[in-house]
Parts: C-alpha cells; sequence; structure tokens
C-alpha cells in the first residue's frame, strides 16, 4: 500500500525533464516532451498519409487519408453546425491531440493530459476561442447584450459561466484520466496479468476517445450557443 | 489524523452516488426510447454516452477532491 501511495504521489508530480538557459532557465516538464512527441507523430503521419495525392485512380494510402478527414470532419461539423464551419479544423486537431494523448499512456508514456496544467492550457484556449468567436460574429454591442440575457437578472451566472466552464472542461478531462489511471494501478496490483488487458481496453481506449469527443463536443456546443 | 483524512476522502467520493442514479435513469429512458423507435438507435446511443460521459463528470469531480484531500493533508 506504502508502494502504491508513493506510486501515485510520483504520477500526480511532473517532473522536469531539462532546463533551456535563457530568462534564468525555463523549466520543460515531461508532459512537454510527450505533447512534442504526439506532434512528431501526427505530423509524420500527416506527412506520410498526403505525399503526392492525385485526383483519379487514388492510392490506397491516399483513400484511408480522405478517409480519416472526412470522418473526422464531418463528425465535428455535425455538432458544430453550418454557422461553425470556421472552427472545425481547430477542433478536429484539439480532438486529435487529445485522442492520441490520452491512448499513449499504453506505449509507456505519460499522458500529458495526467498533468492538470495542459487541460487548464485546453480549456483556456477553449472558452478564449468561444469568446472571441462571439465578439467575432455579433460584434461587441451584442455579446455584451448576451450577458443580461434572457433576463437581467442571471447576469451574475452568465459572467460566472466563463469561468465556470473551462474549470469543468479542464476537470473533467484531468479527473477522467487520472481516475482510469489510478483504477488501472488498483487493478494490476490484485491481479498482474490477464485481467487488467481487458480493463485497459475500457479504461484506456474507450474512456480516453470518448472524454476527447466529449471535450470538442462541449467546445462546438458553447461555440455555436455564441455565435447564434 | 489520518483516520480523519480517510473519512473526508470516502465522504467526497460519495459524490459517485449522483453519477449512478443518473447514468442509470438515462439507461432507463434510452432502453425505453430504442424499444419505442428502434430505427432511431444509433442516435440515441450517441446521445446516451454523451449524457454518461457528462453524468460521470459529478463522480469524478468527487474523485478528484477525495485525491486531493490525501494528497495534501498528508
Amino acid at each position: 500500500m506504502e508502494d502504491l501511495a508513493k506510486n501515485l504521489m510520483e504520477e500526480l508530480e511532473c517532473e522536469t525533464v531539462f532546463t533551456i538557459p535563457v530568462f534564468g532557465g525555463i523549466d520543460i516538464s515531461e508532459s512537454v516532451v510527450v505533447t512534442w512527441i504526439i506532434m512528431a507523430v501526427l505530423i509524420l503521419a500527416a506527412i506520410l498519409l498526403t505525399r503526392n495525392m492525385k485526383i483519379d485512380h487514388i492510392s490506397r494510402r491516399q483513400a484511408v487519408a480522405e478517409l480519416i478527414v472526412t470522418k473526422l470532419t464531418g463528425m465535428v461539423e455535425g455538432m458544430i453546425g453550418p454557422e461553425g464551419k470556421t472552427y472545425v479544423p481547430y477542433l478536429t486537431t484539439v480532438l486529435l491531440y487529445i485522442g492520441v494523448s490520452n491512448i499513449i499512456g499504453l506505449f509507456g508514456f505519460k499522458s500529458p493530459t495526467k498533468d492538470l496544467t495542459v487541460t487548464i492550457a485546453l480549456a483556456v484556449m477553449s472558452i478564449v476561442l468561444v469568446e472571441a468567436a462571439g465578439i467575432y460574429h455579433l460584434g461587441v454591442k451584442k455579446w455584451l447584450h448576451k450577458f443580461v440575457e434572457p433576463v437581467a437578472i442571471v447576469t451574475p451566472i452568465n459572467i460566472l459561466e466563463v469561468f465556470t466552464r473551462p474549470l469543468s472542461l479542464c476537470m473533467r478531462l484531468f479527473g477522467n484520466v487520472l481516475g482510469a489511471f489510478v483504477i488501472m494501478e488498483l487493478i494490476k496490483m490484485v491481479v498482474p496479468f490477464g485481467v487488467p488487458a481487458v480493463f485497459s481496453m475500457y479504461f484506456d481506449i474507450f474512456d480516453g476517445l470518448l472524454q476527447a469527443y466529449v471535450f470538442v463536443f462541449l467546445t462546438s456546443l458553447y461555440i455555436n450557443e455564441a455565435i447564434e | 489524523m489520518n483516520t480523519l483524512i480517510a473519512i473526508g476522502a470516502g465522504i467526497a467520493v460519495l459524490g459517485a452516488l449522483g453519477a449512478g442514479i443518473g447514468i442509470g435513469i438515462a439507461t432507463g429512458k434510452a432502453a425505453e426510447a430504442i424499444a419505442r423507435q428502434p430505427e432511431a438507435e444509433g442516435k440515441i446511443n450517441k446521445t446516451l454516452i454523451l449524457g454518461c460521459a457528462l453524468a460521470e463528470a459529478t463522480a469524478i469531480y468527487g474523485f478528484v477532491i477525495a485525491l486531493m484531500v490525501i494528497v495534501m493533508l498528508k
């Protein structure tokens, strides 16, 4: 039991891998390095899949690339609606990043989403995008007027929502990934082999992808609400 | 002190109760909906999974708080 507690503490703390010696030293933590790895993998996959594309007589590789792009963008477009088409590429990128980083734990890396700072950054990006989209589509006046809708008395709640939305977004993602990890550790302690693989299918793969989907769905819901 | 921390963490996890009830109701209603309109199964399933993920959030909050209670107070 002591081992587990120590192990958990170790996983909760994100240690610094190295320090860039400028401006008095910038700490590069493990999650940033794993994010770089994910970026490299995604960029490499994108380059490999999209090399010498043709209009007709497409190769099998191009068919796979087209399938991925149409399926993902179609899914996100279905969530955000036709008015929010501008935001589909960003949301798809977030979906890919969170999805890959949730299941990268299977390959022995530490998921970046298990680090609270990463999920906070993602949530802040989302809420900035939501508010910016509101201002861009409606103009400052109408955007401000949205705070007093439907009645003036709910204004404090509307303002509070700007802060609770990113909080719930980041806590949901972080808690789910961390919770799945803790439960997996407990199962591994009870049954060392065989059984964890079955549970890992649910906790690591299904739940990880579901959380990526939920994050993007909620962001698109908020955007949709902000621009109408 | 350790006992109190353990009790506090246990109380925080009680939030899972709400998630359990919520997911139970959602699944029951989804089963009813599919029985009534089997052709809409795909759409219902999608909504159900999403609703479950959202309802689960309360349980996750409880879990995060319990973990924080243990880690911070120790």
